[in-house]
């Protein structure tokens, strides 16, 4: 099979970027996915009659993954298109994909390097660095994971084709993500640390903070409703006083 | 009441757009966050780091939501545009900022909302009901203007938050009735609340945890 030429592929990498421009709830990104991946049927089946509109009709259709590793998906699939592999086989193969590709993207992306490098941001502004240092380090750090995926996504998937799935088996994703929570948690640490610390100093601000910090660390993401309905009460009550000028006599 | 002139106004709406497509459209290459996003904001209003400390609390608020498969969740990019500009622009005041949280938390759930609705209007403009299967070129020009609804969306959102955090702030900072130490401690507490929140989602990592607070309490002992 000849490979697909380069600038197909580079096409195809910066499609990538859009494959969820046309979520919707009937195809979720299996539109995004046929964008993406028509640069390599044009190239595949060019200007024979019907072939390529049957191609791009065969693909619309429900598919989900997680953005960044959507490129697995397509560079498998255009490999596939290329060998000439039965439409059935390949929609076999895409059902297989997506579910695996959703659940690792999920827990490597979102789960863990993304607050990683949200919360090595916070820290740096805590320290006080310049707000400019933490959002490029943020920008920088998560991007420099988020683009590789994306690169190396695809080039697995035009590389192994069918054997992807064995591929991302043998991909050490475990200690990835173990490394980058670990490193997370310590930033957890460090930051709550340098926000609650100052306030210290502060007598009334001892028994909010420890019980903000307390909710945070028992309750988890309940913690966020609970806040923010402490943050309604404490405002209503502000604007109570305001207006009637209740205990200020 | 709008405490920016008429070309901030535009380039924040401008930026607004591309906050919103960002986040799941084009790139999501998370200039979406709210701390990115405030600051740029601040940034456009002439006071990046104003518009970062309103990004902190926003972005503190976010980090435990997980963007799972077809999950409904809070948008927080387009309300932080619209937070960081005019806390930016507006009396640095802690009551200042926690009316532009406040106001800027409810924009999200709005946010959320319309998203739910630009992917319920996504399958009329993607799908060829009732016609022949979409051609290639048709494909493409329906995905686009699908980016180009998104855009569209944050630039709504931004202008809406932008108005009501405006007209919030002018009207109930006023009223504030607690002083300035309250609102800057529970704003305070709630960063570091919601901080530790994010130890469970990240695996529960007791002695990292442990050993990060202690590298932070060496850290302000040394700089104090």
């Amino acid at each position: 099979m000849k490979p697909l030429p380069r600038r197909v592929y580079n096409r195809m990498l910066l499609r990538s970027l859009s494959v969820q421009g046309s979520w919707n709830y009937e195809t979720l990104i299996g539109t995004g996915f046929v964008y993406t991946l028509l640069p390599a049927l044009r190239t595949i089946y060019g200007t024979r009659e019907g072939r390529l509109e049957a191609a791009v009709a065969r693909h619309i259709e429900l598919f989900n993954s997680h953005p960044y590793l959507a490129t697995v998906a397509v560079g498998a699939v255009s490999r596939l298109e290329a060998e000439g592999v039965e439409p059935a086989v390949v929609q076999r193969f895409k059902t297989a994909l997506r579910g695996a590709l959703g659940a690792m993207g999920d827990r490597l992306v979102w789960s863990a390097w993304r607050p990683m490098s949200i919360l090595l941001a916070l820290l740096l502004i805590l320290m006080g660095t310049a707000w400019w240092v933490a959002v490029v380090t943020f920008l920088a750090v998560y991007n420099a994971m988020h683009l590789t995926i994306r690169a190396l996504g695809l080039r697995l998937g035009t590389q192994a084709g069918l054997e992807v799935g064995r591929k991302l088996r043998d991909i050490p994703l475990q200690p990835i993500i173990e490394r980058s929570s670990q490193l997370a948690c310590f930033l957890v640490g460090a930051s709550v640390m340098l926000a609650a610390v100052p306030l210290a100093r502060d007598p009334i601000a001892l028994v909010p903070t420890a019980v903000a910090i307390g909710a945070g660390f028992a309750l988890g993401a309940r913690a966020r409703t609970a806040l923010i309905g402490s943050l309604v009460i404490v405002t209503v009550l502000a604007l109570f006083i305001g207006l009637t000028g209740y205990g200020t006599e | 009441m709008i405490p920016f002139d008429g070309p901030a106004v535009l380039l924040l709406i401008l930026l607004g757009g591309a906050v919103a497509v960002d986040g799941t459209s084009f790139g999501q290459f998370m200039i979406s966050r709210p701390l990115v996003a405030a600051s740029l904001a601040g940034l456009v209003v002439g006071r990046p780091m104003q518009g970062a400390l309103i990004g902190v609390v926003l972005e503190a608020f976010q980090l435990t939501i997980l963007p799972v498969g077809a999950a409904k969740y809070p948008e927080g990019g387009p309300a932080a545009v619209a937070a960081g500009a005019v806390y930016a622009a507006s009396d640095p005041a802690s009551s200042t900022a926690l009316i532009c949280v406040l106001i800027a938390l409810g924009l999200e759930v709005v946010g959320g909302e319309s998203v739910r609705y630009l992917r319920q209007g996504n399958v009329y403009i993607i799908s060829a009901r009732g016609t022949d299967p979409l051609t290639p070129r048709q494909l493409e020009r329906r995905h686009l203007a699908a980016i180009g609804l998104d855009y569209l969306r944050g630039t709504v959102l931004v202008t809406i938050g932008i108005i009501a955090i405006s007209v919030g702030v002018s009207t109930l900072v006023p009223l504030w009735g607690l002083g300035e130490r309250v609102p800057h401690i529970l704003i305070t507490a709630m960063v570091a609340g919601l901080l530790a929140s994010t130890f469970r989602i990240l695996g529960s990592h007791t002695w990292m945890t442990a050993l990060g607070a202690a590298a932070g309490l060496a850290f302000l002992l040394l700089t104090a």
